[in-house]
């Protein structure tokens, strides 16, 4: 039972979108009670309401990279490298510390299906890992992409 | 259980039927974190980057339960590795 009530706190959490993650205080205000199991640690089944609030964040905003960490203060060498990356086109984007919230770091993996942090969304789509973020910045693909989804 | 390099080598070759492998161990030694330096498999013909990685991940997905980092750099095809070779 516990788990049914807890969803909706994440979900809400999530969808109040930008003006969420662009208020370092109200993560920390609700770090308390964010950390509530919206999914099941053993069986890693993601709940219906996550995974819709994840859909709304990733296709509101045209830039998302989830990390550990913030933009200011990575916390992973992967997760920066990204940063300096996406930092270089001057492009606003969002992002999403995944230490903060252990339902949205369980859940982004069955979400993209991929295993490891940051995650890059580009128009709300899954674009790729840190090693991707290097290969295509470097061949002018991630550029490319950028700037098409900026001007659409 | 923690893997060595030599494991994650064995898997990929079976799993992906590599023809040429190239893992090293970045964590020190305590098998927790792999750079994937060269992957060659026939598996990665026609595939886009993220694909490929998809592939490479999916191929150690039981091993990333204790992997907590695993870096991907080159996957090629046997044509693109003969000819990088040449």
């Amino acid at each position: 039972m516990r788990s049914t009530r807890a969803q909706p706190k994440v979900s809400a959490k999530l969808a109040l979108g930008s003006a969420f993650f662009q208020g370092e205080h109200l993560v920390k205000e609700k770090k308390s009670r964010s950390v509530a199991k919206a999914t099941s640690p053993t069986t890693g089944q993601m709940g219906p309401e996550l995974k819709e609030a994840l859909d709304k964040f990733v296709s509101d905003n045209k830039l998302v990279l989830f990390m550990k960490g913030t933009k200011d203060f990575p916390q992973c060498g992967f997760s920066n490298t990204c940063v300096q990356i996406l930092n270089q086109f001057g492009a606003p984007y969002e992002t999403v510390n995944v230490l903060e919230d252990e339902a949205i770091r369980q859940g982004m993996k069955e979400y993209s299906s991929w295993p490891t942090f940051p995650q890059m969304y580009i128009d709300g789509e899954f674009y790729g890992g840190c090693d991707i973020m290097i290969e295509t910045y470097q061949s002018g693909e991630l550029q490319e992409e950028i700037e098409k989804t900026m001007a659409s | 259980m923690a893997y060595s390099k030599d494991d994650i080598e064995k898997i990929l070759r079976e799993r992906l039927e590599a023809t040429n492998v190239t893992v090293e161990d970045t964590s020190g030694g305590c098998g927790s974190s792999f750079d994937v330096v060269l992957l060659v498999s026939s598996a990665f013909e026609g595939k886009k980057p993220l694909e490929k990685h998809r592939l490479v991940n999916n191929a150690l997905a039981e091993e990333m339960k204790t992997i907590h980092a695993l870096s991907i750099k080159k996957l090629l095809t046997p044509e693109q590795y003969s000819s990088q070779c040449a």
